[in-house]
Formats: structure tokens, sequence, C-alpha cells
């Protein structure tokens, strides 16, 4: 592995692969910062430019948005008190009471060096656990792999903020989406005589359309109840570099507890860096020896958050690179962008593709230290693009949403698929339906349906499912998982007259 | 008379989205004795599901109480009314989409972008037609460029 490792070093090092790494960090940071527009959007907005690259600048490229879209997420909490992305909500509970006490360029700076800390401590979770994951899972067969997939889905489903209902119901629609065209015995199935429909959806039009105009268009209603961005800044930001060594000195059990729990919560299905921040935050409060001052701008409350969320980065990747299967919805779309390029992440792909996995592990390291530079460097700019209003940034978002559905096939049908899926996606949003499940149901439902007539080939008794201990053990733990879920509805439910009352 | 609530028109929405897919299904090729679980099985599958989950989710929205409305027809123009930015959105890019092969990139993606921001900024300052048309006319021609031949992308 290490041979690999360092050929991919080599190859990401080069002159235009580190621009790539450099473009992607910058793209991120600024997606990042830029409130309600969010990694994924940002992530959305740069695949299109991959098509054209060999797998392993794509990825960089792709891996550097990732890393600079976690971080992007602390210049408007910050300078602003909105959270730039979801996964940053905590940061403003300390970054931005700091920086009204006069010290925007302290808590920019220890967010900044929180980051960093956690996507390095996350490439270790991740450089040490993946293989390990990644062979075992080479023992698992087609009742394994069927019922592993059942219970991820099952996870984010009930993972839905109290709609477990619709989060099921949201994954099952997102598998139905891709029974749709030529199956795997090249029988024709919900075609409706329209030749389109023959060769399916593509995966990434469906994952932009759902996505990109339930985000976009949400924002545009948020500015009309007058809940949009405006609020003014003040650019002048210094960063006192000696006062952040002495503050991140005193976080070092902070910074490796935070990053741990990071890195075991992006690994877990359905999860990423919203639950990160906010565990992270909860128990850094619970360890600290003065817990009242956290909200009135102290720098444990700041590493927390931005060394935990930083720490998905790494954490995500695991379960994505080793078990075939995304955690959320960033991972998603990486691995469609994986699937793009030709790779199919899984057990295999650590014996077949190496040096791209190296390329990984490589690009996250080193987009860590253009990251620290970049936000250290130009923070003043970044607070100022966070200001792009919402009127502008949407209309040029959904045109490169247009551009990349299209260039993935010179197909002008992808451009109608991304604006069904755009209208179908809006209106589920609207209905409280949950989009991540529907989401992984499209990225996961061909390998559901492969590897469950796989094994009905293999030994037709559906009872195998249940007979093989580890197949029965993920099945067992997607039961757990709804009934767990509906535990917390109800709970939920009943606190909410409390409360109103 | 019963509302219409989010939960009951989407449950209504499924459950014929799942009649009218499961008519199709019927036309998908039936098992052989090479294929003997057949292509239908697993679409199949996922219908129950989806239809039973929706059936459950219409049971569970009739024991919720909800304020009556007038008619589900005010309803459902209210709730256009109050989204008629977004509505418009989407008809921009739904022409947009009819007209790119028609028109080809560079002029549909400015008239696009033009309309966009005229709806979402405003025209009545010369400041905001001058935020509109430099960005729809310098961005346009800079994507293309970076596609066409920075990407090696033809767009249409």
């Amino acid at each position: 592995m290490t041979n690999f490792f360092l050929q991919a070093l080599s190859e990401v090092g080069s002159f235009s692969v580190m621009g790539l790494i450099i473009l992607g960090v910058l793209f991120g940071i600024i997606g990042g910062s830029i409130p309600g527009f969010t990694v994924t959007m940002a992530i959305l907005v740069v695949f299109p430019f991959t098509f054209a690259m060999d797998p392993v600048s794509g990825v960089s490229l792709m891996v550097g948005v990732f890393v600079g879209g976690y971080s992007g997420g602390i210049v408007s909490g910050v300078m602003l008190g909105i959270p730039g992305t979801p996964s940053s909500i905590t940061t403003v509970y300390d970054g931005y009471p700091m920086a009204q006490k006069g010290e925007p360029g302290r808590a920019l700076g220890i967010g900044v060096m929180s980051s960093f800390l956690g996507t390095i401590i996350s490439v270790a979770v991740l450089v040490f656990f993946g293989p390990l994951i990644a062979s075992f899972s080479m023992n698992f067969r087609p009742w394994e792999i069927t019922s592993l997939i059942i219970f991820a889905l099952t996870l984010v489903a009930g993972l839905s903020n109290g709609a477990l209902l619709k989060g099921l119901l949201a994954a099952a629609l997102g598998l139905l989406i891709t029974t749709v065209g030529y199956d795997r015995n090249s029988n024709l199935r919900f075609d409706f005589d329209l030749p389109a429909l023959s060769s399916g959806f593509e995966m990434l039009p469906v994952m932009i359309g759902v996505f990109a105009f339930s985000q976009l268009l949400g924002n545009i209603e948020k500015l009309r109840d007058g809940d949009g961005n405006g609020k003014g800044v003040d650019t002048n930001v210094s960063i006192p570099y000696r006062q952040i060594m002495k503050d991140m000195a005193g976080q070092k059990l902070n910074t490796l507890r935070s990053s741990l729990i990071g890195s075991l919560i992006g690994a877990l299905p359905g999860t990423g860096g919203t639950v990160a921040n906010f565990v992270s935050y909860d128990q850094a409060k619970k360890f600290s020896r003065h817990p009242e001052t956290f909200g009135t701008g102290t720098p444990s409350g700041i590493v927390a958050s931005e060394a935990s969320n930083s720490a998905v980065a790494g954490g995500a990747f695991v379960p994505t690179l080793a078990l075939g299967i995304p955690g959320d919805l960033p991972m998603a779309i990486m691995m469609g962008v994986l699937i793009l390029h030709g790779i199919t992440p899984g057990p295999m792909m650590f014996e077949q593709n190496p040096v791209l996995v190296g390329a990984i592990y490589a690009s996250l390291l080193i987009g860590a230290v253009i990251m620290v530079l970049c936000n250290l460097l130009l923070v003043r700019w970044f607070a100022k693009i966070s200001l792009i209003p919402q009127q502008i940034l949407v209309p040029v978002v959904l045109i490169l949403c247009a551009i990349g559905a299209y260039a993935l096939n010179n197909n002008l049908f992808d451009i109608w698929v991304l604006f069904i899926f755009g209208v179908v996606g809006y209106l589920l949003w609207k209905a409280g339906v949950p989009l991540t499940p529907l989401i992984l149901g499209v990225v996961l439902g061909n390998n559901l349906e492969r590897q469950l007539f796989r094994a009905l080939e293999l030994d037709p008794n559906w009872l195998t499912f249940l007979t093989r201990p580890l197949s029965a053990l993920f099945l067992a733990l997607a039961v757990t998982s709804v009934a767990f879920s509906l535990y917390q509805d109800r709970k939920l439910k009943r606190l909410k007259p409390a409360t109103n009352n | 008379m019963l509302t219409l609530t989010k939960d009951r028109a989407l449950a209504l929405a499924l459950l014929l989205m799942v009649a009218v897919m499961w008519v199709e299904s019927g036309s998908i090729r039936p098992p052989t004795s090479w294929q003997p679980y057949g292509s239908a099985l697993f679409p199949r599958i996922l219908l129950v599901t989806i239809g039973l989950l929706s059936v459950l989710l219409l049971v569970r929205s009739l024991f919720t109480r909800v304020t009556p409305v007038a008619s589900w027809r005010t309803e459902i123009s209210d709730w256009f009314t109050r989204r008629k930015i977004v509505v418009a959105l989407f008809v921009l890019f739904g022409l947009y989409a009819a007209l790119l092969p028609l028109l080809g990139y560079i002029v549909a993606t400015i008239s696009f972008l033009v309309a966009s921001f005229a709806l979402l900024l405003g025209i009545d300052t010369k400041r905001k037609w001058a935020i509109n048309l430099g960005i729809s006319l310098t961005l346009v021609p800079l994507v293309f460029v970076i596609f066409r031949y920075g990407l090696n992308v033809w767009l249409p």
C-alpha cells in the first residue's frame, strides 16, 4: 500500500493536479461560506468540470471542494452569525459572540486550525479503518450486501427528523426510479413507449434535479419571507497567530475527541456533519470545567464544532470506499462521480484501484494544508463573497446544473430529466418528504436489485437472508432502526403539545 | 367534506402513481425458464411497498386534526399565489430547456439569465439592469469557452 500511496502522492503532487486541488478548496470555501449554498451544492456545480479529466484529477478536484466546503461554513458563521452550511451551526454559538467582542480574527483562526486538525485526524482514521473494513467486507456475499443496503436505507430514512414514514417512502421512490429502462436481462421496463426512457434516467441529473431545485428555490422562498442574508459585515480582519497557537495548545483533548466523534459519525450512514457538529459540541460542554462559558464566545465551542464537522470528510469516505455505500448526500454525489469515471466504489476498489484510493488520501491531506493557507490569507475576501445575494446566485447555479446535466452525455433529454425531477423534488420537499433517502435510493437501486437476484439465483429460498448470520444481523439492525425511529417520533409528538402549552 | 392536507395530497398522488405503474408493469416481459423471477418482480415489490406506505400515510392523516378550509380549490390557488416567483422560475427553466435546441446555448442561456435576474432582482433601477446584463453577458460566453476549449465539451 505504501508504494501505491507514494505513486498517488507523486500524481497528486503534479503541477496540474495541485492547481485543481487549490481551485477545488477555494471554490469549496466560497460555497461553504455563502449561507444556503452548502457543500453539496458546491460539489454539484463543480462535477461537470471533471468529465474531461482523468480519474485522479477529477477526484482530487472534488476532494478539494469537499475539504474546503466543510471549513467554509465558519466564515459566514463568525462574520454574519449565519451558518454557511448546516454542519457549522454550533460554530455560530461561540464564533459569532467572539467576533462581536471584537475578536473575529481569533474566532476564524481557531476555527480554521480546528478544521485542519479535524481533517488530518479523520484521514488517519480513513487510512486505518478503510482497508480493514474493505478486507472484512470481501467476505460479503449477495445476501449480506442486499441486507446491508436495506439497513443503510432504513437508517437514513429513520434519521429524517420525525418523518420515518415519508423517509421510507422517499427511499422506495428512489429505488423505483432506477427500474426505468432496460434491466439486467435487457428487458424494457416503464418506458411508456417513449424511446428516450428506454435507457433509463442518468443518476446525476436526477440527483441534481431533486436536490438543487428544492434547495435553491427554498432559498428564494426564505428571501421572500425575510429570512435571507444581507446583514452588514466588517471585513477588516487580522489573524492573531500567537493567540491562536496559545488557544489551540489548551484544546488538545477537545480537538482529538471532537475529531474522533466527527470521523465516527461521518462513517455512519445518514448522519453527516450536522449531527457530528451537535454531538461534539454537547460532549465538549459536558467534559468542560466551565460549561457556563459555552455560547458566550469560548474557544472550546469553536474547536468542538469545526474539528468535528471537518473530520466528517475523512470518516464519510470509509463506508463509501470500503462498502460502496455512501453515508450522506455529498458522498452519494461523490460516489456518482466515481462511477462516472468508471470506478465502482466497494471492497474491490482497494485491490483494483489502489492508486486512486491513495490519491484520495493524498488529496485530503494536501487539501487540508491548502485550506488552512487559503482561509488565513484570503479570509477578508471570503467574508465579502459570502454576501453574494441569492437573487444572483440561484439563476447562475441553475444554469451550471443544466450544463452539468447536458455535458454528461451531450444529451438534451438529461436537461428535461433535471427539470422534471426538479419539480418532483421541490413538491416532495414542500410535502415534508426528506430527500436524502430518495437520493441514496437512486444511488443504490441498481446494486440492490443486482445483489437480490444474484442471491436468489444462487439459492431460491428467501429464508437464506435470515439464516446467514451477517445478513440476519443487518436485517435485524434495519428493523431496530425503524423501531427506534418510531419510538423517537412518538416521543417528539408527545413533547410538542407540552412545548406548545 | 375532507380537507386536502399535504399528507393526504401526497398519499393520493403516490397511490395514483402506483396504480399507473402497476398497469404498465403488465407490459414487462414475463418470467422465462432461465429468468425465473422476471424483470417485473423487483419494481412490483417496490410498488407494493410504496402503496402500503401511502395507505398508512393516508390513514394517519385522517386521524390528525386539521383546520377546515373554505375549499381545496382556494387552497391550491393560494399555494400558487404565495409561490409565484418560484413557479415563474420553474416556467422560465422549462422554457429554457425547450428553447435550448432551437436557439443554441449562448442565446438561450443569456435569455434565461436576463429573465431570471429581472424576476428576482427587479428592473426598477439602472444599477439592477447593469448587474443583470453585466453578469449574463460575461458569464455565459466564459462558461462556453471553458467547456468548449478547456474541457472539449460541445454545448448545443
